[in-house]
Parts: C-alpha cells; structure tokens; sequence
C-alpha cells in the first residue's frame, strides 16, 4: 500500500515537471520561429508569419496541469510555506495533536474543492464546451488533470491523517523548507 | 453582522489558521470559504471551482516555472564560484575591500536567480569562509550578506515581481524594467556605506595584499562573461520588446542549461534535480497564488475592500501618511509571513485602498517589494535571517543586528522613491 502511494505520488510529480519541460520546449519553439521569422524579414523584406496556433492557450493549460499534478509530491517534499513560528514552541505531543486537526481541516477542504472540479469537469463534458483559439480542444480534458491533482492531494492529506493518528511523524517534517520559502 | 465586525473575525480568523501551521495556501482559502458563507449567498463550491480554474491557466504566469527552473540550473553550476574569482580583483583597492564582493554577487546572482533565499546561500556558502579566512569582521560579512541577498527580489527577473503583476493585472515586462533603477540604487547605498564603513574603520579591515593589473583583472573577469550574456539576454529581450517575460524565460533556460552543460556540470542527475526543485517551488507559489485569487473573489463578494476603500478616502489621509502607515503594517506583517503572502495578501484587500488615493499601482508594486525585502531581514521571521543563521551557525538575534544598517539604507531608499518616483517609473515610461 505505502509502495502503491509513494508511487502515485511520485507519478504525478513526474508529469508535473514533464509539464514545465514541455512549457519551455513549446515557448522556446515559438522564439526560434520568431528568430527565423525576423531574418526573413531582413533578407527578403517579408514576413512568413510562423506562429504555433494557439501556443500561449496551451502554456497556459500545461502550467495549470503542472501546478495541480505537483501539490501531493511537493506537500511531501515540505514544499508548501507554513507557519511553523507558534507551533515550534509546543512541546511536541501537543504540536503532534495540533497537526492532526490541521490536517483534518485541510482534507476537508481539499477534498471539497476536489469534488467541485469534478462537477466543473463533467459539466463542461456534458456541455460539450471547448477552448476558445485556433485549435480547439474539449475543455473538460483540459480541466481534467487540475481535478485529478486535487484528488491525489486528498488521498495524500488522508494518507497524512491517518499516519498522524498512528502516530507516525509526517512525510514533510524538517524538509526543504529553508531554502525555497520566500 | 456589521462589516467590521466581519472583518475582524476574518482577520483573527487568518492569524489563528496561519498560526496553527494550515499551510498559506489553505489558509487564504478558508478564509476566503468562511467570508462567502457568511456574507453571501453565491454558490461556493462552484465559484470557487471556476477561480481556481481560471486563474490556475495563466499564459503571464507560466514565466514563473521558467525563471525558477533557470536559477535552480544555475544553482548547480559553477556560477557562484567564478563570480567570486571574477570579481574579487576589481574590489581589493576599494575601501570596505572584498565585502563589496558580497554587495556585487549578490546583486549579479540576484538577476538569474529571482529569489533572495537562493541568493543568500549561493554567495554565502562561498563567500563567508573566503571572507573570514582573509580576517574581516564578521558583523560586516554578515550584514553585508542580508541585505544585498534581499535584491533578488528587486532586481529582474524577480519572482515576487511575477507575482504582483498577475495578481494586479500589471504588465509584468513593465514591472521588470521599473526595478532596474531602485535595485541600482539600493545596490549604490549599500556600496556607498561600505566605502564609509571602510574609510572610518580602516583598523579593523585587513590589508589586501594582491595587486592585479589591468590586463589580470580583464583576464580574471573573462569568468562573468557567460553569465553577464546571460542577462543581457533575457533582460535585453524583455527591453527591446521583441519577447515576453515568458519568452525571455525559456530562451534563459536553454542558455542555462547550454551555459551549465558548457563548464560540464550538467549531469542526468542535477538535471533531473533541477527540473524536480522547480517544480515544487513553482507549485508552492501557484497553489498560494490560487488561494489568493479565491479570497480575492470572496472578498469581492462580501464588499469588505471596497468599503475599507472608501473608509480610508473619507479620512483625508494624504498619500504620505497612507504609505507610512501601509509601511508599517507590511513590516509587521512581513515578521510573521513571507514575502509572496505578504503581496498576495495586498492584492485582495489593500488595493482598492491603493488605486483610490492615486497611488500608480505600478509604482506601488516596486514600494511593496522594497518593504518585503526590508522583512526579510527583520525578526522573528526573516528567510534570509534563517539562511544566514545556519550558515554562521550565529543566533538569529546576533545576525538580525549585523542586517540592522542595511534595514535603514533601505528604509531611506523607500524615502528616496517616495520624494522622486520617476525612479521607478522613468524606465518603464520609455519603453
């Protein structure tokens, strides 16, 4: 089970960062065709034009696939800024106990926003809803992976809770959260 | 229920989920779910569902992976190193020595980096045993450290500039080109009150010995060619408009990873690293990013900026005050949150205020991260207090007073864009 878990994780953390990459390969495209488009420009006083169709829409729909896909792998990696100030006083039963509740409270919320992305997602299906430019995509598929993201943080934040109340210390304690928090 | 009373069970709200440790994100989303089921009748989930959505695929935002990921690959690379090597033959005849190295590297990694943290460890790992090695004061090395790391989030391209800019609906180009000049000028009082520092301390300064010749220094500084071109580049692009900030973030990518896979530190591995760290750290910002857009919605519902607005236009107050006061409060505020919080916090609810006096937003963007920075480096919470604090292993009291003159040359910079804001918006003004 704990095999099966860490790999949904990591899973989608890697299609997370597959996102950025492709962000940047298809952003980097459009440059060099920007480049190539300037010199023809200059040499035969005409521009050619060359656009990928549609490429800031679909930057956009990467990032927020990235953006969802990631947040189980980065609130394992203690990725998420929290305030640790007040609570690093308590002694560490009662912060152990405090956690518990926090993290119950973010289930439950988590696990609500999850359920409405899912309503969004199946409503602009059954709407048959695209996406507005040059190449039009269903949008529910591109909705898609912002609820399956939120669905893997809810499993992790369960994952969490239930760990907690066993006792167990949680998968972010004392990670990273030097460096990147700003 | 009056509105005041609202806004203060919301604001005691904030304080306790953020003190209970609910991370920021969740935080602001709460807020924003409580402010909606009490004060209207709009139907939550599903708001809340189409915010997300619509501000989660954001083409201006996608410049933040970009810029996180070239610094991260930076990071790995050999670049802090030949920037210490480069520079240190130009500073040793300069009064204050090779502390301005710490002001320069700083200033230099602050432009590929985005993030004062990053900027902080960077030169400090490097530059802190060098330094003390050579016999310099420690409070100096220290201060010097805290507060010239806090440019990375001035100097383009800046992440908490990225931020401000799609929260606000600002041009992020413009933002960019509006910190040059502040961060040239926050980069000369640090530089002006080391050389005075210098001058009246020389005793307790050692002697640099080396001398270099013009043609050693040129041939020492052959090191920061790559990464100069590398600015130039990307800000270059930005400032002759022929690419956006995303653009120019993935052209700074490729020219990253070229730069990196040239001096041979690109390996599978610290690639993969990289591309994994700016993953999480992009996903920690624009999941707090999305939770503000949600509590600005929210707020938008229950009315509580806009009559906070109109509260403030009815005292009169000038732009002055206003501003001494927003001051005030963003310190304070900035001593128990970080810094993209702090302007995403703004955003939902002080902007209003903002635009109603006929502050240019703007010019308020750059105000913002200048008091930001001066958190930083203020206790209790101040990244670049803790980074400094595990790299000296000193207590964060000892290294919050070292940071202590570079917190008041800030504040007389805030002064100086106050008394001249075509500082800030010369630039942009003729793009």
């Amino acid at each position: 089970m704990r095999l099966i878990l860490t790999a949904l994780y990591k899973l989608s953390g890697i299609v997370a960062a597959l996102c950025i990459l492709s962000i940047t390969g298809l952003v980097f495209a459009q440059v060099c065709l920007n480049l190539v488009d300037k010199i023809a420009a200059a040499v035969t006083g005409q521009a050619i034009g060359l656009t990928i169709p549609s490429y800031s829409d679909f930057t956009g729909f990467l990032l927020a696939a990235s953006t969802f896909l990631g947040l189980a792998y980065t609130l394992r990696e203690g990725g998420h800024i929290r305030v640790t100030l007040v609570t690093g006083l308590l002694r560490n039963k009662t912060r152990h106990r405090i956690d518990a509740v926090v993290l119950a409270v973010a289930l439950a919320m988590v696990a609500y926003t999850a359920v409405y992305m899912g309503l969004l997602v199946a409503e602009s299906h059954t709407y048959g809803d695209r996406t507005s430019g040059m190449i039009s995509l269903p949008l529910w598929a591109v909705q898609l992976p912002v609820a399956v993201g939120l669905v893997v943080l809810t499993i992790a934040l369960l994952d969490e809770l239930i760990c907690n109340l066993m006792g167990l210390p949680a998968s972010y304690e004392g990670k990273g959260e030097n460096l990147l928090n700003e | 229920m009056s509105v005041l009373t609202l806004s203060i069970i919301l604001f005691v709200l904030l304080f306790i989920l953020l003190g209970s440790g609910l991370w920021v994100a969740l935080s602001l989303l709460a807020v924003g779910m409580s402010a909606m089921m009490l004060f209207s009748d709009a139907p939550l989930g599903l708001v809340m569902a189409t915010t997300i959505w619509g501000h989660g695929n954001s083409w201006a935002l996608a410049a933040l992976p970009l810029f996180i990921w070239m610094g991260e690959i930076l990071f790995r690379s050999r670049l802090s190193e030949d920037m210490f090597t480069g520079l240190a033959p130009w500073m040793s005849r300069l009064p204050g020595q090779l502390l301005h190295v710490n002001i320069f590297g700083c200033g230099i990694f602050a432009a590929v980096s985005g993030s004062s943290a990053a900027t902080a460890a960077t030169i400090g790992k490097l530059s802190i045993p060098e330094l003390s090695k050579r016999g310099y004061p420690e409070k100096m090395v220290i201060g010097t450290l805290a507060g010239s790391a806090t440019l990375g989030l001035l100097i383009p391209p800046s992440i908490i500039l990225i931020v401000y800019g799609v929260a606000t609906e600002q041009s992020i180009a413009r933002l960019f080109v509006a910190g040059i000049l502040p961060g040239l000028l926050l980069v000369s009082l640090f530089v002006g009150y080391v050389i005075i520092w210098g001058v009246m301390n020389r005793d307790s300064l050692p002697v640099e010995g080396a001398r270099y010749s013009l043609r050693e220094k040129l041939y020492h500084s052959r090191r920061l060619l790559p990464v100069i071109g590398l600015i130039a580049g990307v800000i270059g692009s930005i400032y002759a408009g022929i690419a956006s900030p995303t653009d120019a973030a993935a052209v700074g990518v490729v020219l990253a990873l070229v730069m990196s896979w040239s001096s041979g530190s690109l390996t599978r591995q610290s690639f993969v690293e990289g591309l994994m760290g700016a993953m999480v750290t992009s996903c920690m910002i624009a999941f707090i990013l999305a939770g503000a857009s949600f509590l600005t919605v929210a707020m938008g519902f229950t009315g509580i900026p806009r009559l906070l607005a109109e509260w403030i236009g009815s005292m009169g107050l000038s732009t002055y005050t206003l501003l001494a006061a927003l001051t005030v409060f963003f310190v304070i505020m900035g001593c128990f949150l970080d810094g993209i919080s702090v302007v995403v916090l703004t955003t939902s609810v002080i902007m209003p205020m903002v635009l109603k006096v006929g502050i240019d937003p703007l010019w308020f963007g750059i105000f913002v991260v200048i008091v930001v920075e001066m958190s930083q480096i203020t206790p209790p919470v101040g990244f670049n207090l803790f980074v400094l604090q595990s790299l000296t292993g000193r207590n964060i009291l000892t290294v919050a007073r070292a940071a202590l003159p570079f917190f008041l040359l800030m504040l007389v910079a805030l002064a100086i864009i106050v008394a001249v804001p075509e500082i800030v918006t010369f630039l942009p003004d003729n793009m």
